[in-house]
């Protein structure tokens, strides 16, 4: 049974009181979720009684935060369903793609190339490649949104595969909070020979993603969207994939001997991990992966797309608003996008903000899908698994007193 | 009233919002200075001279001096909270001295019961408006002399 109170009691910072006296109602967990008292607790201890570097040093401190580091990565690879080794730490999806970009790309792909992207990515996604593109001279092939139904187009799809080298896809939309056909986007990148790399900063706080069973090659990741702190995610690679990439940073974790004549790097994932590992970071983030392993995947997706389908049905009566989501699809998160007509985007944030209520609004880091939408930007919440009816539906009052005073 | 710290035009304004019954009826007086489009710059005036950087929405602001050497501004926005606060800001310093309007302290959005615009981090870039105003003031009366 999903007991929201008892969840919901974990999380310290849901029962504040802002300034103005109202509630916090937060629905901006697209944007970072809040952190449980298991996580708070494992990075306060680590700070309180083992700070110490990892991997060097023979002391015990040394011994205690090594060994809480690796086992960090062992629950959150074994969450994904992952070996260790094949997760590297990084300081989240950006830097992910990034490290994909320099590490892997750079070393394989040449002249000519093609990596197919969508409308749908987060700047992430899109950026590394165009910089790659200005300097070795690869081509880029987008993917449009098919505006009929929000989803990518799978037609243009099929069209932008053949001879493409890399296939760059968000598992699910941060702002459309639509779930892409991403098993079917693999195999058919495999098919055509491609390699593939899923933006997986959404999709892993929704649902269960297991790496093997998957089949990509890289798989991004953001421990803040799913419980656990700022400042760490990973990257998820094969050992063959892992076997074609040179260095990213250098220096730190990755040497395995430097002289005055030359350096000697370690292999595998140790070769993409440079300096000091964050080490609080990885403590929380595997508190909270083995609090969510508590957690029933079905019962959650259940719950936060009966509120989804609540706040879209409420918002869609509201006089004016335009949604830019469709949460009844059996596959959607819960974030859903949406405009009022004469009310701008920031002052519809400012007054919601007035009522206790937190989201997000702007252009949410996906320019080329807001160009696609035709708009410049749009307001955005984004639910998860500790939001309630009772939030929904305050939610829902709130917004419709605001559109009656405020936009006539 | 508090202790004015602002031009002596704008203390029927404030007083205005501190008679104010809660946030969202300050917001509905707000939204109705946004309304007074006759001395706002019309977007086609809008240009990447005059724009204001640190807005999440579009905003702008004209500054001159008039014949006297007094200061005048017009603005425009696309956010209504961002233009009622220009309007407010333009009654506060048009047909000023420049020197008086280098100096306008912000405390009147506070008094008005927008603390939250005070906020650098605030999207709607209400100090990055009043920062350009002041630049403005400074710049041109330096060109007056």
């Amino acid at each position: 049974m999903y007991n929201i109170r008892e969840l919901r009691a974990e999380f310290p910072i849901l029962s504040r009181v802002l300034p103005n006296g109202k509630p916090l109602v937060y629905f901006d967990n697209a944007a970072t979720s809040q952190k449980p008292n298991a996580v708070i607790d494992a990075m306060s201890r680590y700070y309180k009684t083992y700070n110490s570097n990892a991997h060097r040093g023979a002391h015990t401190l040394a011994d205690e935060a090594t060994t809480a580091l690796e086992a960090a990565r062992e629950s959150i690879a074994s969450f994904f369903g992952a070996s260790p080794s094949n997760l590297i730490y990084t300081s989240g999806t950006t830097e992910a793609i990034n490290l994909v970009a320099y590490a892997w790309a750079r070393r394989n792909l040449s002249e000519g190339d093609a990596v197919v992207l969508t409308e749908m990515e987060h700047h992430a996604d899109i950026v590394p490649w165009q910089e790659l593109s200005k300097e070795i001279g690869i081509e880029l092939r987008f993917v449009p949104l098919d505006l009929g139904d929000m989803c990518l187009d799978m037609g243009a799809y099929r069209h932008a595969l053949p001879g493409a080298a890399l296939v760059c896809v968000v598992h699910t939309s941060n702002v459309l909070g639509i779930r892409n056909p991403i098993e079917e986007i693999i195999t058919l990148a495999k098919e055509s020979g491609a390699r593939i790399l899923i933006d997986a900063a959404q999709g892993a706080a929704h649902e269960r993603i297991n790496f093997k069973e998957l089949g990509a090659d890289f798989v991004t990741l953001s421990a803040h969207k799913m419980a656990g702190p700022t400042g760490i995610g990973g990257l998820l690679a094969t050992n063959e994939a892992l076997s074609q990439c040179g260095p990213f940073l250098t220096g730190g974790q990755m040497i395995k001997s430097v002289s005055t004549d030359g350096s000697i790097f370690r292999d595998g994932a140790a070769l993409l991990e440079t300096g000091t590992p964050r080490i609080a970071e990885a403590i929380g983030w595997g508190a909270a992966i083995d609090w969510l392993s508590e957690i029933d995947f079905n019962q959650m997706h259940d719950h936060i797309k009966s509120l989804a389908i609540m706040a879209f049905e409420g918002m869609s009566q509201i006089d004016g608003i335009t949604v830019y989501s469709d949460p009844t699809r059996p596959e959607s998160s819960g974030t859903i996008s949406f405009l009022h007509e004469r009310i701008d985007s920031d002052d519809l944030a400012m007054l919601l903000d007035e009522g206790g209520f937190a989201l997000r609004t702007g252009q949410h880091c996906a320019q080329p899908l807001m160009d696609a939408l035709g708009v410049a930007s749009t307001n955005r919440i984004s639910l998860w698994l500790y939001n309630t009816e009772e939030e929904v539906k305050s939610f829902l009052s709130h917004l419709r007193m605001i559109c009656e005073r405020f936009g006539q | 009233m508090a202790d004015r710290t602002w031009p002596v035009a704008l203390d029927p304004v404030v007083q205005a919002f501190e008679n104010c019954f809660d946030a969202m009826e300050r917001y509905e007086l707000l939204f109705e200075y946004a309304g007074n489009t006759e001395m706002m710059l019309p977007p086609d005036h809008w240009n990447e001279g005059n724009i204001i950087h640190g807005c999440q929405s579009r905003a702008h602001v004209e500054c001159s001096v008039d014949e006297l050497g007094l200061f005048r501004m017009r603005g425009g926005a696309d956010a209504q909270i961002v233009q009622g606060l220009m309007e407010i800001t333009r009654i506060a310093v048009d047909g000023s001295p420049c020197e008086d309007v280098v100096t306008l302290n912000p405390d009147f959005v506070d008094a008005m019961g927008f603390r939250s615009a005070l906020t650098p981090s605030r999207s709607n870039g209400f100090m990055n408006m009043l920062e350009r105003v002041r630049n403005e003031a400074r710049r041109l009366s330096e060109g007056y002399e």
